[in-house]
């Protein structure tokens, strides 16, 4: 018969909810580890950031869609790493979010029938205008605030936002 | 009856307006700021929005924020609690024009009691007595010694514009009323946008005694008796009773008659309280109308048994009174205790901080309204208002026992808090034979604590 494994199983049930318990505890918002062909990534989503999972990827689990409090796990045999719903930048770039200084709901596009503001790879100045938010109604144009290429586009046109929330992460030139 | 409300405050009277919510089945929204986010009371609220960074001025009184929140939360009321926008017309007007009940007066009661010049006149329209004052806002020099010195020195120059203590300064003599003027008005100017003030004899050592009021949409108007609130330093209370010790009843009533007398012509509406000064022959004066929920709301709900805050919501749900005015019975005596995070052997620094150590007292006859924990961090940008610590007995020597046993055993560490002053005060004759006035702990008690730290070098 199979003798019990020593090493931790990142299918164990148990093993997840601790790292969850500690994720939770330190304020952590991701979690990634490597132990040989094994890696666990866990993810703390915000309030429904709504960023669309891009599929599956030629490894055996299918990576579930995130969920709002509570991690998602990314269980990833072997180390094909899922595409990226994180920014396909190299892991040392530091992104430069965007984030939303008003609440209210959010709007890619000038108009409906209008293309977005901006897309993944779309250049900004500081004064780009990035995306619309309605507030009152009223629409404020929120511009980028900042040099470089939209990596990531994080919220969903039509979506509620408050203060805080991550609208854009942007890799800086 | 409201589906959902948003409550646009924050620490206790957030959770005291969630609980409220939660009693009558109706769903509520948070707002925080980015130093609130770990706010324990933020998980019992339906849904939580984030409204700006730490300080107060871009968050909980950024008004097109708050309303935007409202808005995409779906809530149908907002209630401002105490505080921050509770008393701000403005932003009364914005809900109305966003069609968000605002839980709280008409916006033209707000603005006709919000101007204390202005809430005197109506005051004595009414047969209510002011404190001897002048003829309405200051325009001169001259006007102001002319008063000063028909009423006699010391006076007290006052915000037309201010309240809850702020915006007052007193003047004993020609010198100081010319100055004070001065800068009176550049300070109310710069804290409140309207540089008017209006003069007041200053009484000697008056007691503050207040009487709350509920009145509904329909005219109806009843008072739920009085407190009073004289344990106070700088113009903040740190003790408020009810009922008042050692006040004549014929008194008592007068008082509370005249209160519902001036909201009903105010054409008043939801809670609220008049505030008096009483002096040393009892006779009474009106100083100000606070057109919100006060802190000290608790000590009525103790001795009426009126849950105030649901009534609140009740009456700006469009019911009307519940209760009568016989029916409104004062049952034993209430006294609560502010727990501040400040440190009364310091000057009253305030202590903001994480708690590391938290036990609360309980048990019978003991209310503890807090939204504060093991663990929790007490931010600097806010009040310090940390829990009010409340009693209930069927005499005041009972619940004065009570308060000292509560005391003793509340444990709070890593903050420094007002409870031994508390303790102090508890212990203090003047305070347990009810002969206390707005003076005592500023005359009597600090300056011994300062005399005791010097000559122990």
């Amino acid at each position: 018969m199979a003798e019990a494994t020593e090493r931790p199983n990142p299918f164990d049930v148990q093993t997840i909810r601790r790292l969850v318990e500690l994720m939770a505890r330190y304020d952590l918002n991701e979690v990634d580890l490597n132990q040989g062909e094994t890696r666990i990534r866990l993810r703390r989503g915000a309030r429904a950031t709504g960023s669309s999972q891009t599929g599956t990827h030629g490894a055996t689990t299918p990576a579930p869609a995130p969920t709002e409090q509570p991690p998602a796990p990314t269980v990833v045999p072997g180390s094909v790493s899922p595409p990226a719903t994180q920014p396909s930048a190299p892991p040392t770039t530091k992104l430069i979010p965007i984030t939303s200084e008003l609440i209210g709901t959010f709007y890619a596009k000038p108009r409906p029938d209008k293309e977005p503001f901006v897309k993944v790879g779309s250049q900004v100045k500081p004064d780009t205008v990035v995306c619309l938010i309605e507030a009152m109604k009223v629409y404020n144009e929120v511009v980028a605030g900042v040099t470089g290429t939209i990596a990531e586009v994080c919220v969903d046109n039509g979506q509620y936002v408050e203060y805080g929330t991550v609208l854009f992460k942007v890799i800086p030139s | 009856m409201f589906q959902r409300i948003l409550v646009a405050n924050r620490g206790e009277i957030a959770l005291r307006i969630i609980r409220a919510c939660r009693d009558l089945g109706i769903e509520s929204v948070a707002i925080y700021s980015q130093a609130d986010r770990d706010a324990p009371y933020l998980a019992l609220a339906d849904e939580r929005i984030c409204i700006g960074p730490p300080p107060a001025t871009e968050s909980y009184l950024r008004v097109p924020q708050i309303i935007s929140a409202a808005e995409i939360s779906n809530a149908d009321a907002i209630h401002p609690g105490y505080g921050f926008l509770s008393e701000n017309p403005d932003f009364a007007y914005k809900c109305r024009l966003s069609n968000i009940e605002f839980i709280g007066p008409p916006v033209e009661a707000m603005r006709a009691l919000g101007n204390k010049d202005q809430a005197r006149k109506l005051a004595r329209s009414v047969g209510v007595p002011v404190v001897p004052g002048s003829d309405g806002l200051i325009r001169s020099d001259e006007e102001a010694l002319r008063f000063a010195r028909q009423a006699g020195y010391p006076v007290l120059i006052k915000a037309a514009a201010g309240g809850g203590g702020r915006g007052i300064r007193v003047a004993h003599n020609d010198a100081e009323l010319l100055s004070g003027l001065q800068t009176a008005q550049a300070e109310a100017e710069a804290a409140f946008k309207d540089g008017s003030v209006y003069l007041e004899k200053y009484l000697d050592r008056p007691r503050h005694i207040e009487v709350q009021i509920l009145a509904d949409q329909h005219g109806n108007a009843i008072h739920l008796w009085e407190r009073e609130c004289s344990m106070q330093r700088r113009r903040q209370k740190l003790v408020e009773e009810s009922p008042a010790p050692n006040l004549p009843d014929d008194v008592r009533q007068a008082i509370c008659e005249a209160a519902v007398r001036l909201v009903k012509a105010a054409n008043y509406q939801n809670a609220g309280t008049c505030e008096f000064l009483v002096d040393q022959d009892n006779r009474f004066y009106f100083i100000e109308v606070n057109a919100r929920i006060q802190v000290e709301h608790p000590v009525t709900e103790l001795v009426t048994g009126v849950d105030l805050v649901r009534e609140q919501i009740r009456i700006a749900a469009g019911e009307p009174l519940r209760f009568t005015q016989e029916q409104i019975r004062h049952q034993g005596s209430a006294i609560e205790c502010r727990i501040n995070s400040e440190d009364p052997a310091n000057d009253f620094r305030p202590s903001p901080g994480k708690i590391t150590r938290w036990l609360p007292p309980g048990g019978p006859g003991v209310r503890l309204d807090t939204h504060a924990c093991a663990g929790y961090v007490v931010p600097p940008y806010y009040d310090s208002l940390v829990a009010k610590l409340l009693v209930h007995q069927p005499t005041r020597a009972e619940s004065i026992a009570t308060m000292r046993r509560a005391l003793a055993e509340f444990v709070i560490e890593g903050i420094k808090t007002t409870i031994p002053i508390h303790q102090q005060i508890m212990q203090t004759p003047e305070f347990i034979e009810g002969r206390v006035d707005t003076t005592f702990i500023e005359r009597c008690m600090l300056p011994a604590d300062k005399a005791r730290r010097l000559s122990a070098g």
